[in-house]
Order: structure tokens, then sequence, then C-alpha cells
């Protein structure tokens, strides 16, 4: 799955300026960077909420699924939330097992917590194949136990479906555990690409390892 | 004014026929102008509170200005409109509970967009980042929003029927305050008490009261109840 | 929004208590028992019990009325009432001045009406009405009077809905609401009284919303007509048919501090209230009570309807702008004199100030 290059004019007059990329099946891309450095932004114009300037496509041909990182649950319980995005029972109760959160099935979704929201949401995206799914901070509310978890799902998920998973995390950690490979934004700008233990280990850049001495790597 | 609430109370219980087709006009009047102003507003709130185009926030602040019109001014406007010598005069509707009606529905219409339309500037953005990210359809979309309306519609509907019912400006003008006809509870109480005599005047005082007390009850039952 | 429900209830209960409160003093009794038989008419229903035929009776109750006539059947305060039937080809103009020709009023029914009430039967039924309830005739028929004996006709669809617009003193007597079910009952129509300020009711049939008024203001009348917008019925003589009148009365306390009683005339009795600085109550809204009001003022005074005209006098002139009724319980309470018809001073009375 390739991306056209792109710019999008964001916050305060911050341009995110992108080239194309290639987002490999079957595997999960982490988008690492610090605040500010447009990751959110990256993701909605390839979920396409927000159009690129010049509104010309980014991708094309191919099913999108994006969670937000304050993802809205809708004013019913968190089953029927999730049965919202796919009809399969089944799957939902395997998802909200796997996620901790079948005790809470039949509670109104708006009664949850900031984790379980996090965890309903999570299960509601993965109740849908789609081409590319691209996660925004999914486990940023979770404690350890549930990220873990999560992880997990998302592994499962991406290794079931052969789709390519985009994720988009704080956590260095995180990344390492789940990722493939790496992509790093500064200032809006792409400035390291390439596998995983290779960035971590070895970056190339002197603000990608300013970055990642800052997480103690 | 003790025994004035005595023979209030006397003349509630012996449900003077008077005082009845007082509240039967008054329950046509608001069921009528408050279900209408619903039917018309909550569309109309939700596209101005979903939606952004141009113009919209010309209308904003139109819709705000129809909001505070005082209801003496709009019942003006239509008894000028509507009188022997107006334009509207051969639908003859002056002095009739349809014309009460239309002049309540144009008071507490924007009422009801202008509630609908702050709940869902509100939600919407959120509500929408999460379904378009799921790939929902606009369809789906609009189907959801309105599910998280449920309790704002409920709310606005009876925020607007206990305007429409203590609404006396009006319903004065266009209504005429005419007996067995287009006599309300509030125009009722203004021809009493001008009258000297306040027995009725209190009776539906009392009425109005308890209307409201259980209206505002309700209102927070469901509160707990619908924003789940 | 707690907030709010526990404010009406707190205003809930504040109401019932003072009912209790106010209840269990004079009744040691049942707080609900609405049957006090044995008590004076002070707690009776309204109207039907307060008729003995004797004026109220002057009971040692704190509720009768101090108020009393103290100046009555003065030539001066003969108030006429008449019958205007509105032309359908009067000028009528509307918001802008532009003339409206095809303003629709039901002319049949307004002559209908108007022929009933001048007929015999209408007649007699106005002249006697009050007299059973309140043991005194409130209405008098004038010596040549205008009278009907035209046919009815029965209503029809078009014909059926008569637009009355009438003043707050005629309806608040009663005696509409007494004459018109004997009428509609009869002949299938449907009389809307619709009552305010002479001024306003005038108002109101100039834009075309009324087929008939029955005032009492001769002044407004005769502009009413010189203006066009009233015409000759078949069978009757004049516009304005003035059938019946009745009197205002000078009404004030008991003790009448002015000395209005043994002045010569309502003139004199209006010049000791201004002389003495006593508080006198006005209508203030130019009904047809009002204008009478004004005409008996010293004219050295200069008080009009203008609110400028007596802005000296406030220290005793209070102009209430309210309804007859309204201005009485006031009158009542402030212990102040007060021009009214002797209709709705009746009511007043029979029912001990509270008018209902």
């Amino acid at each position: 799955m390739k991306t056209t290059a792109f710019t999008k004019t964001y916050s305060r007059r911050m341009v995110l300026s992108l080239p194309e990329l290639t987002l490999p099946e079957g595997k999960i891309t982490a988008v690492i960077g610090p605040n500010g450095s447009g990751k959110s932004t990256f993701a909605k114009v390839l979920s396409g909420i927000e159009a690129a300037d010049g509104r010309h496509p980014v991708l094309s041909g191919v099913s999108v699924g994006y969670l937000p990182q304050k993802s809205f649950p809708f004013r019913m319980s968190t089953e029927k939330n999730i049965l919202q995005n796919g009809s399969d029972p089944a799957r939902a109760a395997a998802l909200m097992k796997a996620l901790g959160i079948e005790a809470l099935a039949g509670q109104s979704a708006k009664k949850l917590s900031g984790g379980e929201t996090a965890r309903m949401a999570l299960c509601r995206i993965l109740m849908r194949r789609y081409d590319l799914l691209i996660l925004d901070e999914p486990t940023a509310a979770m404690d350890m136990e549930s990220t873990l978890a999560a992880e997990n799902c998302i592994r499962a998920y991406c290794a079931e479906s052969g789709c390519g998973v985009l994720l988009i995390t704080h956590s260095i950690s995180q990344a390492r555990r789940l990722a493939d490979q790496i992509v790093v934004l500064h200032e809006g700008r792409l400035i390291e690409q390439g596998d995983t233990e290779r960035v971590l280990s070895s970056p190339r850049e002197a603000q990608t390892r300013r970055f990642l001495e800052f997480f103690g790597v | 004014m003790g025994s004035s609430i005595r023979k209030a109370i006397e003349l509630i219980l012996s449900a003077d026929p008077e005082l009845l087709n007082i509240l039967s006009t008054t329950a046509k009047v608001c069921l009528t102008s408050s279900i209408l102003a619903l039917v018309l507003g909550v569309p109309v709130g939700i596209l101005l509170g979903a939606e952004r185009f141009p113009g919209r926030k010309v209308l904003l602040v139109l819709n705000r200005t129809l909001i505070g019109m005082p209801p003496v001014v709009c019942g003006l406007l239509f008894y000028m409109l509507f009188s022997g010598v107006g334009p509207f005069r051969h639908l003859h509707w002056l002095f009739t509970v349809k014309l009460m009606i239309l002049a309540q529905v144009v008071l507490i219409t924007p009422i009801i967009i202008g509630v609908m339309e702050t709940f869902v500037a509100d939600t919407a953005p959120a509500l929408r980042e999460t379904a378009r990210g799921l790939g929902f359809g606009r369809m789906k979309e609009y189907r959801l929003l309105m599910n998280e309306c449920l309790y704002s519609i409920f709310s606005a509907y009876l925020l607007s029927f206990a305007r429409a019912i203590a609404e006396v400006g009006a319903v004065a003008m266009v209504g005429g305050a005419i007996a067995w006809k287009t006599n309300v509870m509030t125009t009722a109480i203004m021809m009493y008490t001008n009258r000297g005599s306040f027995t009725l005047g209190i009776a539906l005082g009392l009425i109005l009261l308890t209307l409201s007390l259980l209206v505002n009850i309700v209102l927070s039952v469901m509160q707990g109840r619908l924003s789940r | 929004m707690k907030k709010i429900v526990s404010l009406l209830l707190a205003m809930i209960m504040i109401f019932a208590l003072a009912a209790c409160g106010q209840s269990a003093a004079p009744a040691p009794a049942a707080t609900e028992a609405p049957a006090a038989v044995e008590e004076p008419a002070a707690e009776s229903a309204p109207v039907e019990e307060a008729a003995p035929a004797e004026e109220p009776a002057p009971e040692t109750d704190a509720l009768v009325v101090d108020t009393c006539i103290l100046k009555e059947a003065d030539d001066a305060m003969i108030n006429n009432y008449s019958l205007l039937a509105v032309n359908p080809d009067a000028p009528f103009v509307d918001a802008d001045g532009n003339a409206v020709a095809d303003v629709e009023l039901n002319t049949v029914g307004a002559a209908a009406l108007i022929n009933w009430l001048l007929s015999e039967e209408g007649q007699n039924l106005a002249a006697n009405y009050g007299f059973e309830e309140y043991g005194e005739y409130l209405f008098y028929l004038k010596d040549g009077r205008p009278v009907s004996t035209a046919e009815i006709p029965e209503a029809t669809e078009e014909t059926k809905h008569i637009r009355l617009s009438t003043t707050t003193s005629v309806n608040d007597s009663g005696l509409l609401g007494y004459l018109l079910p004997i009428f509609e009952e009869k002949y299938g129509y449907e009389v809307e009284v619709y009552s305010a300020g002479t001024g306003k009711s005038i108002a109101n049939a100039k834009m075309g919303n009324a087929d008939l008024i029955l005032v009492h203001s001769k002044k407004q009348e005769e502009a009413f007509i010189a203006d066009g917008f009233s015409y000759v019925i078949d069978g009757m003589e004049t516009e304005r048919l003035n059938w019946m009148y009745n009197y205002f009365v000078l009404c004030g306390p008991s003790a009448d501090p002015a000395g209005v009683k043994d002045a010569a005339d309502v003139k004199a009795a209006f010049k000791a209230i201004a002389d003495g600085k006593f508080t006198f109550i006005s209508r203030g809204d130019g009904s047809g009570t009002h204008t009478k009001e004004l005409s008996l003022w010293p004219e050295e005074l200069g008080i009009t309807a203008e609110a400028e005209s007596f802005k000296d006098y406030t220290d005793w002139y209070v102009s209430a702008n309210t309804g007859m009724g309204a201005c009485l319980v006031m009158a009542e309470e402030m212990g102040a004199y007060i021009l009214t018809d002797k209709a709705t001073f009746l009511t007043f009375v029979a029912n001990d100030g509270v008018m209902g």
C-alpha cells in the first residue's frame, strides 16, 4: 500500500509535508515523534477525516479504519456500541473477553471510565476488516495489563486479516513490542524510517537520537 | 389571600365548566404549537449544529434574535397581518385558536432550534470523527446523532411547552381572550385580575405551578434515563 | 435542575401554608369543609346565596366592604349604552394608510343581534337583569329608545359567527353572559365577545375585526360615525342605537372625609376631593368610565388622559390603568374615592370586595 506525497497546513501555521510512504500489508507501522510533530494530523489525513492541501487524495481504493485518540461512546450499551460495527456477537464477545470488559457488556457506554471506553473503542474498531487500520494512541488511557491485552489483540488482528496497521504511539517500548517498522516525525517532516530494531538501536538522524534519549533508549 | 386560595381549590374540585374550557383551549394551543415547533425545529437545529455551510453564522444570529423577540411584538405583527384590514384577512384567522398556534410556533421554534444547535455543535464533531473513522455512511452517522439527541429533544420540547403555556402577550393579542373560544390560562388570569376577580386567577395559577412542577420532575427523572 | 424543582416545591409549600394558616383562623373546624353554611355571606359561594332581598347586611365581619356609594343619580352621571353596526363599506385603511375595500363583515349576523337586543324580549331581559342577584336593577331602558319588530333570520353557515367588540364594564357586569346564550340557543348564532376599554374596542372595530360594537362613550361613538364606520341598519333611524343606560356612581370610604355626600352636585364633589387632595383612583385606561371621570374634574386642574396633565397631582390622583374591578379593590384597600358604573360596584359589594 502506497500513500502519495502530500502537504497539510495545521494548527498554528505548522505544515505537515510528507513524501510517498509504503505501508506493507500484514505489518504494523509505528509512528513516533514529539508532541506537535504532526502525528495525529497525519492519521487524520490518511483516514480521510481531513483533506490534504489541494484536496488531492492521499490513499485511494482502500478501506481505512481510524480510531481517534478519544473515541466517542454512542448512547447505548457497551455491547451494542461494538455491534454497531459488525453483526457477529460471538466475535464481539471474544474481543470483550480478550480486553477484560465482558462484564460491562450490558452497561451504558456513557458510564464507562476512560480506560474502559478506550477498550470498548478498540473492540469496536477491530470488529471489521479494513485494508488499513489507523490507531491513534489506542492504549494511552489504559493500565499496563490492559495495554498488553490490547497489543495482543492488535497483533492478532493484523496477522489474521493481513491488513496494514498504522499505530501512532508515545511509547517507545510499545513500538518496540508491536511494530515491524517505525516512522519518525519531527516538526511536520518525516526524518527517519526503517525497521524497528534498526531505528531504535542505531538511529541515523540527530533529531531521532535526541528524541530517543529522552526515553532513555 | 387564604380565603381566595380556598375558593380557588373549591373551584378546581368542582370542575367549573369555564375553568375546564380554559384548560382544554390551553392544552389544544400549547400541545399543537409545541409539537409543530418540535417537528420544524429539531431538523433545522440538528442541521445548523452538524453542518458547516456559508450563511450558517447569519442564520444563528437571526435565530438568537428571534429567541429574544418579545411575545407582544410577535402578537402585534400577527394582529396586523390577519386583521380585517390586513393582507391575510381572507383567511379569517384573527381571534381563532389557529392564529394563536401560529404565533406560538413562531415564538418557540427558535428556542428548539437554539437548544438543538448548541447540543449538536457540541456533540457532532467527536461523533462524526468516530463514525467516519469506523467507515460509517452519512445516513448511519445521522442516525447515531439523532440517538445522541434524544434527551435534548425531550428537554427542548418541555422547555418550549413551558414557554408556550406561560406565554401571554402574543396569545392575548391574536386570540383576543374571547371567553369559551380563545381564552387560555394566562389570558384568563390577566382578564380576571383586571376585573378584580382573583379566584379563577389563583385557581389557574395553582394549576400552572403544579404543571410546571410536574414537567420539571419528569425532566429530571428522564435526564437520568435518557442520557445513558 | 434539582434546584429548580426544590424552588418550585418551596413555592407551592408557601402557597399551601398561607392557605392553611388563613383558613384555620376563622373556622376552627375542618380546613377543607366547603360547606360553611353557618358563616355569613362572606364565606359562602359568591353568587347564589348573596341574594336575600335586602342590601348586603352590615355584618360585623372584618370582610365587609367599607367603600359605599356617595353620589348617584345625578344627570351628569348618566351612562348611556349604544349599539353600532359596523359599516362594511367603511373607509378601512391598512397599517400603511392604504384603503382596503374588501373587508368582510357579517352584516346579517350583526343586524340579527341588534334586532334581537332591541326586540321586546331582549329589552325585557336586559331591564330585569340583576334584580334577582343584587336586589337592584342594573340597567334601565331609555325613553324613546329604538324598538325592533323585525323578523330575526336563523343562522346559516356564513352568518353564524358574530363578532361583538365591547367594553370591559359591559362584559364584567355579566349582562352579556346572561343575554347571549338565550339568543344563541334560539337562532343558532355564536357571538364572540371581544372586550377591552372603549378606546381599544373601537380601534379593534376600525381594523375590521368586529361586526358590531356595544360601548358607552358618546363622544367616541360620534367620531366613529362621523368617520363613516357605522351605518343605519334596515328598520332603524340612526347609526347610534342608544337603548339603555345606568348611572355612574361616585364611591368612597363610608367616613367620607371630603364630604362629597353634602356637595351640591357631582362636579362640586369632585372639586372637594381635589381641594382636599383625597386619594382618588382613576381607571386611566381610555375606557368610557375614564372618559366620564375626566369630564367631571374642575377645568382649572387640566386633567386629561395624558400622563403629563396630572404629574403634579400624583400625591392623590392614582392612574391605575386597569379594569373596573381591580380599581375597586384598590380603592377599598386605600380608602380612596372612585368613579364606577353601578353594575360593577354592586357585583363588587355582593362579593364582599373580592369580586368572585
